[in-house]
């Protein structure tokens, strides 16, 4: 407002309608760039936030994400002020943006009473607290993305701790937890017994009788037959933040007269030793544990399998997986045969690439009251478990399913006696990459004979250690620490030993087996599938796994033992990181970079950073046209005639240029802004070198192009580069894009000294992070030496001076019209760490042109 | 030298971080709780040498937290964790005796830091009054030795 009112001083001829108008125009120019910079801050803090090693909770990502959320709404306010609604769509694309960041932040409605019995169709993954990660999800399947899934209810982790206080079970659980010891197997064994036990005998208070009655009630109605049911289990954290992949129990073919004891032996899964060791590891038993159960319509599965979105341990992404068998899910996921296996790219479209057929010689099938094996007719175990259309179509799932989740999906699915495909549940899928094992030595076989070469990588990585050869359960209570599990199958409940397992070698079993998910989620090399490991290896004998290579060798090779990967878990890996990440995805990433794309476009929009980016460059757009537009005496739009390919367009809003030059161009003299003039000084200082691209090396042309995969290269280095500065005689607020770079300048200079502030902001860049970083670091080293506060956050480099005199401020305007010009595209030389330090001491010195910079022909250590 | 420290918040996520941090880090021993109710029963169990508590939690606020650890040891340190803009409350907090306080989010090296700082507070301060305590006593012996001549 003082600004404003220096001009009207300024310009008492002016008509008050066009005045007013453009001041009201200016105004939401002005909140728009406000915002716009809050909202950059904080986007930048919250990357910085994940990058770094701190500590944080879920408060920080509802306050961050709702302060970002309020600013790029008051952005896109502004903008439709601006542009007189021009950009209604942006409203619709932002509040899309902001359900989607909401959906992963709401917490459960507050106020409202806690149901411990709710219909799937009222679940999504607000309820979460309530219903645990796998129905929570289930629901948003059913619900949000309306793909198939059975009908059904859920009883709520409200209804679990009912029936643990109504049993007075709460305080003896909770004090049996807290001793124990996961290395003590036999201990382990006992108490999780005593803990199953306690569960099993619980009384089911009546009034939850009473609602589960009618929620089933309300399924016969719906379907109108009287379903078995499957019950799934739902721990809090399961599938959201870790796989529990086959750690608690799945009851299926329930019939409605044992629906209660059923329904306690899921509750009771949660405490058998594999699943003890697994939520001790997971640093789960402190948490608060509960567990919601899913209670669904049963699918008499004709065939049933799992589909991963992205090759688990193969490293490719751009294909799904499909593992399919006859019958109900445990076939494919138990390990107990090898299912059919079929490949699918994802682009262009979805198509079949590699299929092999198994021969599945038994079948799960529901039986009178549960589920039982039967030998598959001869005829049909070889043909393949999906036609080519049931695959298509569960391609097509996976797809959605992968893109609303965010990343790769594990998803299990069954196909019904009549082909109709029901999804039953979507987890985030673990994925493992090779790493290459060293050159290997050679004779090494002839010292070490290969016992196996071939099979299916469930985990990478190399292992040695003794052979444990596991038979019986019981087998279990006696394996030693760094040994290599060895079996016949893959069943779950061998995760009871993984975190004492060096490796893992498995007879028969695929790489989408709980127990293989569980490997790598514990790190663990493995190989499954091998199909004689149980007859060939020794126990006690020591082996080397290299799973890399699929060989297993006798002997330790230490040559390729490469040093063990550490089992304790990183800061990054812990769930609130997870989530962290999961929300910035809708609000860092920038895909919309160039303007003159035709993509340019609010529909093109997908995060916030996304808006701010086009709303930015459609205010200063729009800005230009109010100033082509403006009628003589109201305000003034020029453009700068100079060499310097800055593209520079002043607005004046009176005082800021020559009153008797009122062409469409200018020349520098014109100007009588204060400010500007003082910037311009140090723009066009003779030792500054506007011309042409800077040369780089080549890893930062490298990382330019990198970054511009998803845009269209630049034409030039100054692609996009049209200047604005709205000036006063005092004022000066400039916005420049150079390249990726965005800088911008408010300042006011006057003789009243407490008037005078400077701000300055930069950020982007095309570089890789580390070397936008390391120029975040010379602008800011500068800046400091310059004596103006500065803030860096990530590559946001935020540097403020006030209340200082005229005289001062010119000269530190002058110096920053310097620095813009030495900073442009300056990351892209800067290779590393030790270069920086000297483009700052250069600067220093007034070696503008930085001669003799390091890399060139003369470095400064070598003088 | 190993420390026990126990660590009261009632953000899950907060307890796991820290854990870790401290366990990776430190050879220091953690006990963690999301109900600050247990404090009572947990300081009679354990000889802790500090408590981290959060300051804002539903069952019981930090300062209660400070006030039952100053009256069951005075000489236990206390750090406090805040949440950003809460800098009054953490002043009250250091006002009842908390030692330090830490805002959130904060980067693994400021705990660590704060950690070793008033575990370093704890041994001198106990080693001050173990001399003060050597001094008195040696001050009633000499008195009580000299007192029977006055």
């Amino acid at each position: 407002m003082k600004l404003l009112n220096l001009f009207r001083r300024k310009k008492p001829s002016a008509p008050a309608g066009g005045e007013e108008f453009f001041k009201k125009k200016y105004q939401s120019f002005k909140n728009l760039l406000e915002a716009n910079n809050a909202a950059l801050e904080v986007m930048s803090h919250m990357e910085a936030t994940l990058e770094g090693d701190y500590v944080f909770d879920p408060q920080f990502i509802r306050a961050s994400t709702e302060s970002i959320l309020e600013k790029v709404q008051t952005i896109v306010q502004e903008l439709n002020t601006l542009g007189d609604n021009r950009y209604a769509e942006l409203v619709k694309v932002y509040q899309n943006i902001a359900a989607k960041i909401q959906n992963e932040t709401a917490a459960a409605p507050s106020g409202v009473p806690i149901s411990r019995v709710l219909p799937l169709s009222q679940v999504d993954r607000r309820l979460l607290l309530q219903v645990g990660g796998k129905i929570a999800n289930l629901g948003e399947i059913k619900n949000r993305l309306q793909l198939p899934t059975p009908e059904g209810f859920v009883l709520t982790n409200e209804a679990y701790r009912l029936v643990l206080a109504e049993n007075r079970l709460t305080e003896p659980l909770a004090s049996f937890l807290k001793d124990l010891d996961i290395n003590n197997m036999e201990q382990l064994t006992e108490k999780s017994r005593i803990l199953r036990e306690m569960l099993l005998q619980a009384k089911i208070p009546s009034s939850l009788v009473e609602e589960v009655n009618q929620q089933y009630d309300h399924l016969i109605t719906a379907l109108a037959y009287k379903p078995y049911l499957a019950l799934r289990s739902s721990g809090l954290y399961e599938d959201l933040e870790s796989s529990f992949a086959g750690q608690f129990l799945t009851v299926l073919n329930v019939p409605f007269d044992r629906f209660f004891p059923s329904y306690l032996e899921v509750l009771a899964s949660q405490f058998t030793p594999t699943a003890l060791v697994y939520l001790s590891q997971k640093r789960l038993l402190q948490r608060q544990l509960a567990m919601s159960v899913g209670c669904l319509a049963m699918v008499p599965a004709r065939s049933s399998g799992v589909i991963f979105t992205a090759e688990p341990t193969g490293g490719r992404d751009d294909v799904l997986v499909i593992d399919a068998a006859w019958g109900l899910g445990p076939a494919v996921v138990d390990g107990s045969l090898t299912p059919d296996h079929f490949v699918l790219s994802k682009k262009p479209a979805l198509d079949l690439l590699e299929q092999q057929i198994s021969r599945k010689t038994k079948r799960w099938i529901a039986a009178d009251k549960g589920i039982k094996e039967e030998a598959v007719p001869l005829e049909e175990d070889s043909q393949p478990a999906l036609t080519s259309e049931e695959l298509l179509t569960l391609g097509r799932y996976a797809l959605q399913l992968e893109e609303y989740f965010g990343s790769p999906q594990d998803i299990e699915f069954s196909v019904d006696q009549q082909g109709q495909i029901l999804l039953l549940q979507s987890r985030p899928l673990t994925l493992l990459r090779p790493h290459a094992t060293g050159v290997l030595p050679p004779h090494l076989e002839e010292r070490h004979p290969v016992l196996l070469d071939h099979g299916t990588v469930a985990c990478f990585g190399v292992a040695a250690g003794p052979v444990f050869l596991v038979d019986h359960e019981a087998d279990l209570s006696r394996f030693p620490d760094g040994a290599i599990l060895v079996a016949r199958h893959t069943t779950a409940r061998y995760g009871a030993v993984l975190h004492k397992a060096a490796g893992m070698v498995i007879d028969i079993g695929s790489a989408t087996s709980h127990l293989a998910i569980l490997a790598r989620e514990f790190k663990i090399p493995a190989l499954v599938d091998t199909g004689k490991a149980t007859q060939v290896l020794r126990p006690g004998q020591e082996i080397t796994v290299d799973a890399n290579q699929i060989k297993v060798y006798e002997g330790r090779l230490e040559e390729i033992l490469q040093a063990p990967v550490a089992k304790t878990s990183l800061l990054a890996e812990t769930p609130i990181y997870a989530r962290l990440r999961r929300v910035l995805r809708w609000i860092t990433p920038l895909r919309l970079t160039d303007p003159q794309l035709a993509n340019f476009t609010p529909a093109a929009c997908q995060t916030l950073h996304d808006i701010t980016r086009f709303a930015h460059q459609m205010a200063v757009t729009e800005m230009f046209e109010l100033g082509e537009q403006a009628r003589q005496g109201e305000v003034h739009m020029v453009q700068l005639q100079t060499n310097i390919p800055l593209n520079l367009y002043i607005i004046d809003l009176g005082g800021g240029i020559r009153t008797d030059h009122r062409g469409r161009f200018v020349s520098p003299e014109d100007i009588t802004s204060i400010p500007l003039r003082a910037l311009w000084r140090g723009i066009s200082h003779p030792e500054i070198s506007w011309a042409g691209p800077i040369p780089i090396d080549v890893r930062g042309l490298y990382s330019v192009v990198s970054r511009s995969l998803t845009a269209a290269a630049p034409q030039h280095a100054d692609f996009w580069a049209r200047t604005l500065a709205i000036v006063s005689e005092n004022y000066l607020n400039y916005s420049s894009r150079l390249g990726y770079h965005f800088a911008t300048i408010d300042a006011l200079v006057s003789d009243v000294r407490n008037d005078n502030y400077l701000n300055f902001r930069f950020k982007g860049g095309a570089a890789d992070e580390s070397r936008r970083g390391r120029r975040a670091r010379f602008l800011g080293e500068v800046l400091t030496r310059l004596d103006l506060e500065v803030e860096i956050t990530g590559d946001l480099v935020v540097a403020r001076l006030w209340k200082y005199p005229r005289p001062l401020l010119e000269e530190k305007l002058d110096l920053l019209g310097r620095l813009m010009g030495c900073a442009r595209q300056r990351d892209m030389v800067m290779a590393d760490e030790t270069t920086v330090e000297w483009y700052i001491q250069a600067f220093l010195e007034g070696n503008y042109r930085f001669a003799g910079e390091p890399g060139s022909v003369t470095p400064p250590d070598q003088d | 030298m190993s420390a026990k420290i126990l660590i009261i918040d009632d953000e899950p996520d907060m307890l796991i971080m820290l854990e870790m941090i401290i366990t990776d880090k430190t050879p220091h021993q953690v006990v963690t709780t999301t109900n600050p109710l247990e404090l009572p029963e947990l300081l009679a169990q354990e000889n802790f040498n500090l408590v981290i508590t959060d300051l804002k939690m539903p069952a019981m606020d930090g300062i209660e937290v400070i006030d039952t650890v100053k009256n069951h040891d005075p000489e236990i340190p206390v750090v406090v964790i805040t949440a950003f803009g809460t800098l009054e409350s953490a002043e009250e907090a250091v006002h009842r005796g908390a030692y330090d306080f830490i805002t959130k989010p904060f980067r693994k090296e400021q705990i660590l830091v704060a950690i070793e700082r008033a575990l370093e507070w704890q041994r001198i301060t106990r080693e001050n009054r173990e001399l003060r305590d050597r001094m008195q006593s040696e001050k009633t012996a000499a008195k009580t030795f000299r007192s029977p001549g006055d």
